[in-house]
Formats: structure tokens, C-alpha cells, sequence
């Protein structure tokens, strides 16, 4: 363990560190362009110079090992000045069109022109003019004369996606990057370049021109689209309509979590959220005047709703059939709305409750991608939503066609696609009550009796366990569209109308109840769990697939 | 009999048509006249086919203005008597004319016809009266607003304008004692007498202190600047703050109404009325011997025409004056009137009475 | 408090008889009005047509000439064939204090220009006239020096100056005749006054 000084502060590390790591241990932040900590070493942009005692020169603190006793001075007059001539450097071909480019306000080469940079330019040649927009792929946009020629692109795609389509072309001032012909670039992880792209030369094609990264908000939140639960960062405008289409998240970037997601963001989570913002289920619909209509054509309200459907509830409850109550639950529904869930129909009133839905598999790899695009499976299952001794909702659906259930409610899933319309017909004629909840427009929503708006899940505060048996806080970023209603919401007022003794109030107190009754999820909090999520106490993933690390 | 009555119709028909579209003229006179004193231009705009007369037109615009503006009577106010309150006011100014002599008899073959609608013995008596009774108007609007502001106006001007009274009753006793006379033809006819040969024996001559406080009581008792306190248009709140529309209107013109009958009567009692200076029946007598004698229906027109011209005179003076003095404040107004216009106006009757007596009753 | 006597200068007795003085304020206002009216008639006569009569500007017709940086309605300036020079970077709708700027970009076809404006409002119902806007436009394409003050409306939503009515400052709502097809080259911006206030029949909305 070599110990060392930075700036003044002295600070052992482990052999092989190099300098920046080190410095970045001590907080003490070294401007980098080409250095990436996912990535392999390449030192070539000499922004991260620093002063070392007894060094002739100034030396690259990414590619410097530390060595004991070694003193760096990480502010220097003298480094600074060798940054300053770098970046000058740098800029010396750079278009400067920051108004135009979708980095500004997050690039590195504003930042550090601000912070250190400062200096008159000098450059009066003509500038090497190169391509601009050039499209790259399905999802990224190329700007050659911004680039910096950091190469992180570069080995973005040889290291961790293995796919090699970015290089470098020609050389000198002519560099430029490109993909090599005949390819594109489309692989599965394609837009994380953007995100390690230190300038605006590689941006998003979903993005470009969408808004200003200074008019977005920022929130932690999980990514939902498969039980790997990736961490991300949601951009989100609320307060500028007229732009992204009025849609509220603008864009989603990968949060750093060694132990799920690393830096890096599919493409698939990154851009399936679209039906946030599009095609949501934003009024209560039901029967309208007449009960148990077959239509749920007509407004309504939260009182109405809830109140017949706690009516009908109450009464099988009283007559004592809970089994003829069928739920068919969601793999999409936070831990604490499965809790409540099962707490509410299964153990109050005995109904059938399941959340094994039966899909077929998705895509998925060796990196991130998992073919169960449920993101909380596993969290089904710990609360023995999914274990075989809880029906199939394939079972329920039978039941009910078969007349055993009368009342049936559908948490989210799309009856229509797994079961084929007829047979969902069949059902809304067959059932007493047939409740629908979920966030979008769909065609069981259609043939529900009542269909209730539920919100997405970045519009409530909940926890998903990935696949892995990780448990993540989702977080809310906004407030719920429309009318609609987080499920936990629904559940604990449809619990109180019930008469039942549910004295949680939002879902932190429903997580400490269901920590308190799941041994797996013993003496967890919102608090433990934090932003990087902790593991549930028995690790056993539900499939073979394990993260690469 | 029917005869007398149509004939006194026509004349009053002529008074009030007169007296009316003067009073509109006042609203452009008015404006023209504070724009020249200000260096400014004044109204030029409301064209009638193109042409803007001067912006004479405005008057016009105005009226039309008044009548399509939405009446607001609010809510909680005494509807009979807030309609009722400005009809008060314009009525008892416009009947006040009906006693002021505007010209000489007129002689129409063997007929006398009086220039005056009504001939009244306490003529003087019966105008003052009627602009008392104008306070009624004021009173009335102030209370059925049931708006304090307007109730605090209201009040204003009634005080105001009963405390004046006393002060314009007063000076004009001696003019009554001068000429002995409270029939204002009467009264005119006194005024065409010569002083010592040369000097019309006009009022102004015989009571120049009762005439300075009875333009100044009148001023304020028709609320003109610079004592305006009770309307105050804009910068404080006045009896009509509730009212809009041509009731509005109403008030307004009142104003010009008083302005126009008090120019009149100062006419009437201190400038000899119609009468032209040595112009009498039976032609022009001028003191140095000289003779130009004219026939009846020129003297009458003279004697409209000098009516007319002093009465404009006096507006033209008291719109000049409204531009030229601030106004008073409250406290200020009420002294004057008591401590100021009331004592002198109680001496001068004293001084005339002496004097009267010393000069052993010239009339 | 602090307590400041201020000493009155007593009246004279010449002043205190009050009437003297309302003569010298008659004196001094008979004075503008007969010179005035004396003035007025020779205008009218067509002498002395350079001594003024009043001091008053007549607005509508007469203007008092503008500073050359007052900041009058906004227009955005103009490439040569026409199309705005705004690369709608959003730079005035952030910076605007008012929050009166809509901006809605859009890819240029050019790769060179890359930006454009699809949308542009500026809704002078909230506009401050601060210039803000004018002064971070790092393309020079919004400029308040179109000399238009007189900025009346009969309806919000006509205050609202849409890309045409920026782009070519004598058009008024509503604008019939220009699609924003690319190239941006407004058919209606070039002074022509297609769809002026007061010849069309206004359309509520648009
Ligand atoms: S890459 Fe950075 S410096 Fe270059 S144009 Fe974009 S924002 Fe400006
Ligand atoms: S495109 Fe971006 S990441 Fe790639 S080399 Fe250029 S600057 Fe670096
Ligand atoms: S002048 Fe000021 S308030 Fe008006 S649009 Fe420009 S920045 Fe906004
Ligand atoms: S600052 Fe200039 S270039 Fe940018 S959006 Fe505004 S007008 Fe257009
Ligand atoms: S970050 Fe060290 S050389 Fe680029």
C-alpha cells in the first residue's frame, strides 16, 4: 500500500492505482477527457496533467501508478498552465457552436474553459472543417468537428460491447472518428458513447434538439424494463410544454452502481419509456349509472369506483366465498403493492391471488439485458406470489371462464394479449366485476367494468428486487398524470373502505411492515436501502445468468 | 289668453334651448380654453365627415358617449332616489332662468312682450331659491349611493354650499337696498340710470364690495373651481362617485348650468343687465349731447346682445379662473366663507345703509 | 424621530387681501391664452406657421424620434433568402425574465446551420421590454428595432407575435399564406401585408 501526497494531504492506496484514482479517492477531482473508469487507460488527451516532485515534466495522473512518497500538486500554477495550454489545444479546430450543440451546458470543454481555461484565443488560421451530422446508428448523431478525438468511443465499443464499429480515421488535424464502412452502430448498449462522450460531438438522436440540458430536472429512479433494474438518472421538463411534445421525460442517463449496472445503459430501458408520457389511462372509467354494465364507457370518480367495488368486496367477504375473488397481480407492481396485495385479498378476504403471468422470454445477453422483463420478479416471488402453491393466472382465467370466480381484478396486465380478445369478452359478460388497473390505454382496460388509472412507476416511491435479489428503491420523479392513482394508493383506501386495520400511510411504513412479515427482507428501510440498494438476506438468482463482474 | 301662454312658451322654448346647448358649447370651451392657457392644443380629434370644426365635435361624441355607457346602480343603493338625484339638480338649475330678464320689452304691433319667462315680483328671491334647492340634488346623490365617499361628498358640498348662501344673501341685500327693487326686470330698468350724467348706474358701480363677495360666494356655491371640493373629479371623491352614464351626465352639466345661470345673474344685478350704456327707448342720449335714436326691435337686440356678451364675458372669467387658482382646502373654504365673505358682506350692507340714509334716499 | 421646523414665510398684507394675487395668476394665464389665440388664428390664417402655439406632440401623426438603442416590438432578422437567422438555441427563452419566449426547435437541413426555429412566440402581453433577449443572441437574429411602440391588441391572443409576425414586423395576425415547409423562406416576410389587422376579419384563435 504506497502512500502518497495530494496537494498536501497524504493518502495510501493499493499498488497499481494510478494517480487519478487516487486523487478522485481524497475527493480531489483532476479534469479528464479521455480517461473513463470503465475503460481501459489511453492517456491521450494531457488534459489531467499534474505536477509531480521531482519530475522534470508535468505527467498525465491517469496513467501514472503511484509510488510511495510520491508528493502531486494537482493545482499548481504550473499544471494548471500545461491544462490550459492543452485545452487551448484542444479548442484550436473546435467549432464553438455551443448554441446549437446539445452538450452545452453539460460538456466538459465548457467547464473547464470556464473553470481554468479563460485565455484569449490565439488560433487565427482556418479551422479544419470536418462532418457534421453525420448519423451513426439508430440512436446516435455524430458531430466530427466537435469531437476531441479522446477515444473513449472507441474503446467504449472494443471493450465493453466488443463490437469494434467506432475508429479513427486519418490523421493529424484530419482525425476524425467514424464507423467503419459498412457497419453502424447498433448494438444493444449503442448510447452509452453519448454518455461518455466528454462533448457534444456523439449526442442522441432522441434527444437532439428536443431542449436545453439546463431546463431539465434530474431524479434517481430504476430502470423497470427487465429484472436487471438498472440505475438511472430520469431528465424529466415539467414546467416547458411546449417542448419534447409535452411529454415529461426528455431523457434517462445510466447512474453509476458497481454492483447492477456499472456506468452503462441499454438501449432498450434507455428509450422504452415512452409510454410514461403517451396513451395513459388518465380518468376512472366505469359502468356509469347502471351497475355492472358491460361497458366501462363512462366517467367516474375515485368515490364511486372504489366504493362499488368495496361493496361487492365486503359481500362475498360476508357470505365467506373469497375464493370466488380471483387477482392476477403484476410482476411490474412494487414489493409494497404485492405486499398489499396479498395482505388485502389473500389473506383478508381468501382470494385467489396471483403474479405468475407466463411470458415468453425477451432478449437478453451476457451484459446487462435479462430476458425477464418484469422488473420485480423476484420480489414476486419472495412474497410467494409466484411460488407454485399460488395459482397460474392462466388457472385463474380458467377458473373464472369456468364460473368458479366472480369478481376478478387485473393489476396492469394485458389480458387480451396473453388470453386473445374473445375469450377477455367472454370474461366481462361471465364476471360479476371485472377491475382493471394500469397505466395505459389497452384493450382489456376496454372490456374491463371498471378501469382505473393507475400511475407509472416513476410517479410513486416503492422497491424492486432485480434478478440478481437486489433491492432498489425506485423513487418518484413526478406526481401522477391525469386522475390516475399509485396502486398503493388504491389498495390502502380500497384496505380502509374494507374495514381492514392497514395503519400505513405511504409506502416507507408498508416497506417496514413487509420487512417486519418477510424474513428476507428483515431489518431493511428506506434508509438502508439508500440509492444503491442492498441485497435480500438468500441470494439465488432466478436464472443462470450472472453479471459479467 | 291662449295667446299669452304660447308666447310665453316660445320664450321659455328659446331660453332653455338657448341655455342648453350653452352649456354643451362649455364642455368644448372648456377644454379649448384650458389647452390655449397650457400650451397645449386641446380637443381636435371626433371628425363628422371628416371635418373637426375645432374639435367642437367632442361635445357631440360626449353626449353619445353618456348615453350608451352602461348605467350602474349599485347593488345595495336606493334606486328611487339615485335615478331621481340628478334629474333634481339639472331641473332647479334650468328653472332658476325663468325669472332672469334677458333683454328689454319687446313691442309686436300693440303687444308688449316681456324678455323674461316668468314674471316674478321677488324675482331675486326665486332664483336663489331654486339654486338651494339645487343642494337637494347633491344630498340626494351622496345619500342613495350608499357609498360612504359619495355620502362624505355629499355632505361636503352641502355645507359648503349653505354657508356660501348665507354670504351671496347678504351681498346682494345691498344692491336690493340700492335699487329698492327685488324684481329683477325692475332691477335692470334701475340700472339703465346715469351717474352723475356719464356713469351708468350700474351694480358694480354702486356695490363693488358686495359684487367681489357675490362672484366669489357663487363660485362657490356652483362647486366651480377653486372650490370644488365637493366633486374634486379625480383626486378626491365626490357625491357622484356611483354614478356613470349620462346620470353622470346629469351632474355634469349642472355644473355648467349653475356656471351659466350665475353669470347671468352677476350680469343681471351688477352690469346692468341687457341694458347698453346710454342706449334707452327711445335711442342712443349720450352724455355730451349727441342723439342716434333706433327703432324698438334694434334696441331689443341690442339689449339681447349685451346681455348675452357680459354673460359670456363672466363664464369666459370663471373657467379662466378655474384654471389659474388651486383649490381650496377644506378648513380654508369654510373660513371664508364665515370669517372672510360673511363679515364683509355684513358691512357692506352696514355702509349702504349709512350711506343710504346720508344721502337721504336717492331712490 | 427627528422633528424639522419648517419656517413659513409670513403672507404680506398685500398678499393676504388674496384678490391682488388671483390678479397676477389671471395676468399670467390671460397672457398663454390670448398669445395662444392669437397664434392659432394665424395658423389657421397660414401666418406665423413657425412660432408654435402649444408644445404638446399630436401622436398619432407627429412621433418624437426614437434613441437609436430604445427598445421597441421584436423582430428577428433575416439570412438572405429570407429564413430567420435563429438557430433556436433557446438562449433568450432561457434567459428571458418574463418567460415570454416559445421557442420549438427543429433540424435545419442545412448541417451547417443544423437549428431552426419551428416555433417562435413572443407574447408581448408579458413582456418587460427588458432586451435581455437581444443581448444573448449570440446569431444577432433578435433585434427590438422595428421603431413599433404603439403595441394594442383587442385580444390576448393577438399579443402574441407568432415566427411571421417576428420575422416580418408590419404583419399582424392572422398570416394565411406561409407554410414553415423547408426552406424556411416566409412568403409573407418580404413587406408584404398579406393578412393586416385591420383588412381581415378576424378568426378567433390563429
Ligand atoms: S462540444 Fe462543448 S464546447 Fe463544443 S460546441 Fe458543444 S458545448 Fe460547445
Ligand atoms: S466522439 Fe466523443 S468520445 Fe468519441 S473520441 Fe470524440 S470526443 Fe471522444
Ligand atoms: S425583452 Fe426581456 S422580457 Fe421581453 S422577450 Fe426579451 S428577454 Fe423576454
Ligand atoms: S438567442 Fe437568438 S439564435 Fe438563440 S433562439 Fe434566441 S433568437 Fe434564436
Ligand atoms: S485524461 Fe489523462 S490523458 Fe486524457
Amino acid at each position: 500500500m504506497p502512500s502518497l501526497t495530494i496537494d498536501g494531504r497524504e493518502v495510501s492506496v493499493p499498488k497499481g492505482t494510478t494517480v487519478i484514482q487516487a486523487a478522485e479517492k481524497m475527493g480531489v477531482f483532476i479534469p479528464r477527457y479521455c480517461y473513463h473508469p470503465g475503460l481501459s487507460v489511453a492517456g491521450n488527451c494531457r488534459i489531467c496533467l499534474v505536477e509531480v516532485e521531482n519530475l522534470p515534466k508535468l505527467q498525465v495522473a491517469c496513467n501514472l501508478p503511484v509510488t510511495e512518497g510520491m508528493v502531486v500538486h494537482t493545482g499548481s500554477e504550473q499544471a494548471e498552465d500545461g491544462r490550459r495550454a492543452v485545452l487551448e489545444f484542444l479548442l484550436a479546430n473546435h467549432p464553438l457552436d455551443c448554441p446549437v450543440c446539445d452538450q452545452s451546458g453539460e460538456c466538459d470543454l465548457q467547464n473547464f474553459y470556464m473553470n481554468f481555461g479563460l485565455y484569449d484565443p490565439r488560433f487565427r488560421e482556418q479551422k479544419v472543417k470536418k462532418q457534421k451530422a453525420v448519423q451513426l446508428g439508430p440512436h446516435v448523431m455524430l458531430d466530427q468537428e466537435r469531437c476531441i478525438l479522446c477515444s473513449r468511443c472507441v474503446r467504449f465499443t472494443d471493450e465493453i460491447t466488443k463490437t469494434g464499429e467506432i475508429g479513427i480515421f486519418q490523421r493529424g488535424d484530419r482525425a476524425k472518428i467514424g464507423v467503419y464502412p459498412g457497419t453502424e452502430l447498433e448494438n444493444p448498449y449503442s448510447a452509452n458513447v453519448v454518455d461518455i462522450c466528454p462533448v457534444g460531438a456523439l449526442t442522441e438522436r432522441a434527444f437532439r434538439f428536443k431542449a436545453r440540458v439546463w431546463y431539465l430536472s434530474s431524479a434517481q429512479t430504476v430502470c423497470n424494463g427487465c429484472s436487471q433494474g438498472c440505475n438511472m438518472d430520469m431528465h424529466y421538463v415539467l414546467d416547458r410544454p411546449h417542448l419534447n411534445e409535452g411529454a415529461r421525460v426528455v431523457r434517462v442517463k445510466p447512474r453509476y452502481n458497481p454492483d447492477v449496472n456499472q456506468w452503462w445503459l441499454c438501449d432498450e430501458g434507455r428509450y422504452g419509456l415512452e409510454w410514461i408520457d403517451k396513451a395513459r389511462l388518465q380518468e376512472v372509467r366505469g359502468p356509469g349509472d347502471t351497475a355492472n354494465a358491460d361497458t366501462n364507457s363512462g366517467k367516474a370518480t375515485w368515490e364511486q369506483a372504489l366504493g362499488a367495488i368495496s361493496k361487492s368486496l365486503a359481500e362475498w367477504k360476508a357470505e365467506d366465498v373469497g375464493a370466488r375473488i380471483g387477482v392476477i397481480a403484476s410482476a411490474k407492481l412494487t414489493n409494497e403493492e404485492l405486499f398489499l396485495i396479498r395482505e388485502i385479498f389473500r389473506d383478508a378476504l381468501g382470494a385467489q391471488v396471483s403474479a405468475w403471468v407466463p411470458e415468453d422470454p425477451g432478449t437478453c445477453d451476457e451484459f446487462l439485458v435479462k430476458a425477464d422483463k418484469n422488473p420485480n420478479t423476484r420480489g414476486a416471488t419472495l412474497l410467494n406470489l409466484t411460488s407454485p402453491d399460488a395459482p397460474e393466472a392462466e388457472r385463474i382465467v380458467d377458473e373464472a371462464l369456468a364460473g368458479n370466480i366472480d369478481l376478478l381484478w387485473v393489476f396492469g396486465y394485458d389480458l387480451v394479449e396473453g388470453f386473445g380478445e374473445q375469450k377477455v369478452r367472454e370474461l366481462g359478460e361471465k364476471l360479476k366485476l371485472f377491475v382493471y388497473s394500469g397505466t395505459n390505454e389497452n384493450p382489456t382496460q376496454a372490456l374491463a367494468h371498471w378501469g382505473l388509472p393507475s400511475a407509472a412507476y416513476v410517479e410513486k416511491d416503492g422497491t424492486f428486487v432485480n434478478h440478481h435479489g437486489r433491492v432498489q428503491r425506485i423513487g418518484r420523479v413526478f406526481s401522477p398524470l391525469g386522475d390516475s392513482r399509485e396502486d398503493w394508493r388504491i389498495l390502502l383506501e380500497l384496505g380502509g373502505l374494507l374495514g381492514l386495520q392497514l395503519d400505513w400511510r405511504d409506502p416507507q411504513e408498508i416497506f417496514l411492515g413487509l420487512a417486519d412479515a418477510e424474513t428476507a427482507f428483515a431489518g431493511m428501510s428506506y434508509g438502508t436501502i439508500g440509492d444503491q440498494g442492498v441485497e435480500v438476506a438468500c441470494t439465488k438468482p432466478t436464472e443462470g445468468v450472472t453479471a459479467p463482474w | 289668453m291662449v295667446e299669452i301662454l304660447l308666447i310665453k312658451l316660445v320664450v321659455a322654448g328659446l331660453v332653455f334651448a338657448a341655455v342648453l346647448n350653452l352649456a354643451g358649447f362649455h364642455t368644448w370651451v372648456e377644454r379649448k380654453q384650458s389647452a390655449l392657457i397650457q400650451d397645449r392644443i386641446g380637443a381636435n380629434r371626433a371628425p363628422i365627415f371628416g371635418f373637426t370644426m375645432l374639435g367642437m365635435f367632442h361635445g357631440v361624441a360626449d353626449v353619445l358617449k353618456m348615453f350608451t355607457k352602461e348605467d350602474i346602480v349599485p347593488d345595495r343603493a336606493d334606486k328611487v332616489l339615485h335615478t331621481i338625484a340628478p334629474f333634481f339638480s339639472v331641473f332647479f338649475a334650468l328653472v332658476a332662468f325663468a325669472a332672469i330678464p334677458f333683454g328689454p320689452p319687446l313691442h309686436l304691433g300693440d303687444r308688449v312682450i316681456d324678455l323674461q319667462v316668468a314674471k316674478i315680483d321677488a324675482a331675486l328671491l326665486y332664483v336663489f331659491a331654486m339654486l338651494s334647492l339645487g343642494v337637494y340634488g347633491v344630498i340626494l346623490a351622496g345619500f342613495a349611493s350608499r357609498n360612504n365617499y359619495a355620502i362624505m361628498g355629499g355632505l361636503r358640498a352641502t355645507a359648503q354650499m349653505i354657508s356660501y348662501e348665507i354670504a351671496i344673501g347678504i351681498s346682494l341685500i345691498g344692491v336690493i337696498m340700492v335699487y329698492g327693487t327685488m324684481d329683477l326686470a325692475e332691477l335692470v330698468r334701475a340700472q339703465g340710470q346715469l351717474l352723475g350724467g356719464w356713469v351708468p348706474f350700474w351694480g358694480i358701480f354702486a356695490q363693488p364690495v358686495g359684487f367681489i363677495v357675490f362672484v366669489t360666494a357663487a363660485l362657490a356655491e356652483t362647486k366651480r373651481l377653486p372650490f370644488d371640493l365637493p366633486e374634486g373629479e379625480s383626486e378626491i371623491i365626490g357625491y357622484f362617485v356611483e354614478y356613470s352614464g349620462m346620470k353622470f351626465g346629469m351632474f355634469f352639466l349642472t355644473d355648467f348650468l349653475e356656471t351659466i345661470v350665475v353669470a347671468s345673474l352677476a350680469t343681471t344685478l351688477f352690469f346692468g343687465g341687457w341694458q347698453v350704456p346710454y342706449l334707452t327707448e327711445d335711442g342712443f342720449l349720450f352724455p355730451w349731447g349727441g342723439q342716434l335714436p333706433v327703432q324698438n326691435w334694434v334696441y331689443v337686440l341690442l339689449g339681447v346682445a349685451s346681455f348675452s356678451i357680459k354673460g359670456l364675458i363672466f363664464c369666459f372669467l370663471f373657467m379662466q379662473l378655474r384654471w389659474t387658482l388651486p383649490r381650496f382646502r377644506y378648513d380654508q373654504l369654510m373660513n371664508l366663507g364665515w370669517k372672510g365673505l360673511f363679515p364683509i358682506a355684513v358691512i357692506n350692507v352696514v355702509v349702504t345703509a349709512f350711506v343710504l340714509a346720508f344721502l337721504g334716499g336717492s331712490s | 424621530m427627528a422633528v424639522k421646523a419648517v419656517q413659513r414665510r409670513e403672507l404680506t398684507f398685500w398678499e393676504k387681501l388674496y384678490i391682488p394675487q388671483i390678479i397676477c395668476g389671471l395676468k399670467i394665464t390671460s397672457t398663454h391664452f390670448f398669445r395662444n389665440l392669437f397664434l392659432h388664428t394665424a395658423h389657421l390664417l397660414g401666418r406665423l406657421k413657425n412660432v408654435p402655439a402649444s408644445v404638446t406632440i399630436q401622436y398619432p401623426e407627429e412621433r418624437r424620434p426614437l434613441m437609436s438603442r430604445y427598445r421597441s416590438r421584436h423582430r428577428l432578422t433575416l439570412r438572405e433568402d429570407n429564413s430567420p437567422r435563429c438557430v433556436g438555441c433557446m438562449l433568450c427563452e432561457t434567459v428571458c425574465p418574463a418567460r415570454c419566449i416559445t421557442i420549438v426547435p427543429g433540424e435545419h437541413p442545412d448541417p451547417d446551420v443544423e437549428k431552426y426555429p419551428i416555433r417562435f412566440d413572443i407574447d408581448l402581453g408579458m413582456c418587460v421590454y427588458c432586451g435581455y433577449c437581444v443581448e444573448v443572441c449570440p446569431e444577432d437574429a433578435i433585434r427590438m428595432d422595428t421603431g413599433i411602440l404603439d403595441l394594442a391588441a383587442y385580444s390576448r391572443e393577438a399579443m402574441r407575435l407568432d415566427i411571421h409576425e417576428l420575422m416580418g414586423p408590419k404583419l399582424r395576425k392572422p398570416i394565411s399564406d406561409c407554410s414553415l415547409e423547408f426552406p424556411h423562406i416566409c412568403a409573407s416576410a418580404d413587406g408584404e401585408m398579406k393578412g393586416g389587422w385591420d383588412s381581415v376579419p378576424r378568426s378567433k384563435g390563429s
